[in-house]
């Protein structure tokens, strides 16, 4: 789970790291107001979870109140990567002579968390950072002050900045590991003319996995009602952005079969994964979820059956057979009991297949101009 | 780390055989030939489940078998402190089917193995098998796995599922199975398992299935090169045409930026030398071919 930037650097306060002076708002009134607190020059920038914020315009200094007004009013529903912008940061401009990029984060090849560091920070530090971005380990107890002060000489830090960054890092380390976080990020870090430091943005990502311990993060529901729907039955939902849905059991399976489709020319409408377990209901569900999808024109279910009973899917699909078809059912049934599968649906209206490159083929078909 | 799987009718144990799925697997665990010869859960000890003995520690269960492997469908909360009664009772296997564990009990875990020379597999797999052994450790469907020279591994379940089930039909069998997770973390890695088909003599080649997300197949393929991995090797890469900074079902299937993208991977791969397929009914011919 993502956080937005200011709920980032809340946390941020809460663990005494030095951030900007803001206020959130949801409109261009809270905006002013906001202004009016802060002062002027101040940063506008829109909360949103996707990168590149900044290149699309969600980032703006502004001078005036006339400036805010305008300003506020075009970032309040700015799409960033896909996603409205609904609430906005108003932020007291930060002077400052250099920009770090500073994050706790999960190795995955190494199996452990890094810190990592560097003295180019900013948006371009992906592709920068290869060259200077230093690490240092982190151990599942924590940052110890030599590990904090190897990466501050690493980066050849000095006096009050060095001091200020051992600090900033020991805090954030523990931020990350008490929170769970898979990553959390400051960049830029700014360096001040007096070489004291301020985190100017922030990207925290927390563990799902561990969202237990910290019930204070729970889940919202999702706003969108799809979403809504695919969660309330446990499946794993992913929305895209074609016209064949994509509904499969197991991750790995329905992930082969996006690919299958792209392959074939066509695109897929949504990734969605029944999970283990594919009983009749959840597959009725599944479908029936898939349909309601404005861009679905056809619905491509891969099933492979194991432990899954390919007689229970069938029944399943048979009863969303008995619906009236918007968008065709082309199915993919193999594994244990697939014969008899395949005879309950003789006749339903769907059209079964034994292997997954034939089922791709008649559904990306059916939607081809 | 070496690596070894219990011998034929070796007992083994099931922690957690009292839940739904626990139960339901060591059922079938049983009707496959492994020998689960005790299950574990905290306060229903002298319970009876599919003709198994429950027992409510690891170390009475233990003790009662002589088991030295386990497999566990505990809940997410409590892997972690299952697994360390499991390392304290002895147990020297553990295969965790738990999914959705927080990754510091999975990095807790990894630590805990090393330290007392356990090997755990996991967490979020369907397990191992080894058909020669009638040994099933997990929770993958028995009738898609046949005897035979192909050492599999994959990050995904069904597809480990699927791959193994297209290389049966084309009479290729398996000399072992085993899903390594579907986590950002796993506790034994792909090039573990390379490893250990290097040194068995039954398995004639291998297979992983790997998918977005991570960088465990760029590592693994840096391995083959390290090591002139022995054998022939056919790879296949799930996830060619998924969005940038979406879980695609798996916690660890995420591409972030060019980290973890299907195409780094499969050209890693293949500077390696392995066979990648681009649908999983290719790799039986590139199996063959590559004998």
């Amino acid at each position: 789970m993502r956080l937005f930037e200011y709920e980032g650097k809340e946390l941020f306060s809460k663990y005494g790291i030095p951030v900007p002076r803001s206020r959130l708002a949801y409109n261009e009134s809270q905006a002013l107001s906001a202004v009016d607190e802060i002062g002027l020059p101040a940063v506008i920038k829109a909360q949103v979870l996707s990168g590149g914020r900044g290149k699309a315009g969600g980032v703006v200094v502004v001078r005036t109140k006339e400036e805010a007004a305008t300003e506020a009013k075009r970032i309040l529903g700015l799409i960033v990567g896909g996603e409205r912008t609904k609430a906005l940061l108003v932020e007291e401009e930060s002077e400052r002579v250099e920009e770090m990029y500073l994050a706790v984060s999960l190795d995955r090849g190494r199996r452990e968390f890094v810190a990592l560091a560097s003295r180019s920070g900013g948006t371009d530090v992906e592709s920068k950072a290869k060259v200077d971005m230093m690490e240092q380990q982190v151990p599942l107890e924590g940052l110890t002050d030599a590990g904090a002060s190897a990466l501050s000489t690493k980066l050849g830090l000095s006096g009050r900045t060095s001091s200020e960054f051992r600090s900033m890092l020991l805090r954030l380390e523990r931020l990350s590991r008490e929170e769970e976080c898979e990553l959390a990020e400051i960049n830029p870090v700014a360096v001040r003319a007096d070489g004291s430091l301020l985190a100017l943005d922030s990207k925290v990502v927390l563990d799902d996995n561990a969202l237990f311990r910290h019930p204070e993060f729970s889940l919202l529901p999702p706003e969108d009602p799809v979403e809504g729907e695919a969660a309330k039955f446990g499946f794993a939902f992913v929305l895209l952005d074609g016209d064949v849905a994509v509904v499969g059991n197991g991750a790995g399976l329905v992930l082969s079969t996006l690919d299958m489709v792209a392959d074939s020319g066509g695109r897929a409408a949504c990734f969605l994964d029944l999970g283990g377990g594919a009983q009749r209901d959840r597959v009725e569900a599944a479908v029936r979820l898939a349909r309601g999808l404005p861009s679905a024109r056809a619905i491509l279910v891969n099933i492979f059956g194991g432990i899954t009973r390919t007689t229970d899917v069938a029944q399943g699909l048979k009863e969303v057979a008995a619906d009236q078809p918007k968008s065709r059912v082309f199915a993919r049934i193999s594994g244990a009991e697939e014969d008899e599968a395949h005879a309950i649906l003789l006749g339903s209206g769907i059209q079964v297949f034994r292997t997954a490159q034939e089922a791709v083929l008649a559904a990306v078909k059916e939607v081809s101009p | 780390m070496t690596f070894s799987l219990p011998e034929a009718g070796d007992p083994v144990i099931v922690q957690g055989i009292t839940g739904m799925y626990g139960s339901l697997h060591a059922g079938l665990m049983l009707r496959y030939g492994t020998n689960v010869a005790a299950g574990v859960t905290p306060g229903r000890g002298g319970r009876v489940v599919e003709g198994v003995l429950v027992c409510d520690t690891v170390k009475e269960a233990v003790a009662r078998t002589g088991a030295k492997a386990s497999v566990l469908f505990v809940p997410a909360k409590a892997l972690l402190s299952a697994a360390e009664e499991a390392v304290r009772a002895g147990i020297e296997l553990l295969v965790a089917i738990t999914e959705h564990v927080p990754i510091r009990d999975t990095l807790k875990m990894i630590r805990l193995c090393e330290e007392n020379g356990a090997r755990a597999i996991g967490p979020n797999t369907p397990g191992v098998i080894m058909p020669s052994r009638r040994l099933k450790l997990g929770i993958m469907p028995a009738p898609s796995f046949r005897e035979g020279g192909v050492a599999l591994f994959s990050r995904s379940g069904t597809l480990m599922y699927e791959v193994a089930d297209t290389l049966t039909r084309s009479a290729l069998g398996q000399h072992v199975a085993l899903g390594v997770g579907g986590d950002p973390v796993n506790c034994t890695t792909l090039i573990e398992c390379l490893d250990w088909a290097a040194t068995m003599d039954e398995v004639k080649s291998v297979v992983v299935v790997g998918e977005i997300g991570g960088d465990a197949e760029e590592r693994l393929a840096e391995h083959i090169v390290e090591t002139s991995f022995p054998k022939p090797l056919v790879a296949y890469i799930a996830g060619r045409s998924a969005p940038r900074e979406k879980h695609m079902g798996h916690a660890g299937a995420i591409i972030y930026g060019d980290y973890g993208t299907a195409e780094s991977k499969i050209a890693a791969l293949r500077r390696a030398g392995a066979k990648v397929a681009r649908t999983t009914s290719e790799i039986p011919a590139l199996v063959s071919s590559a004998d």
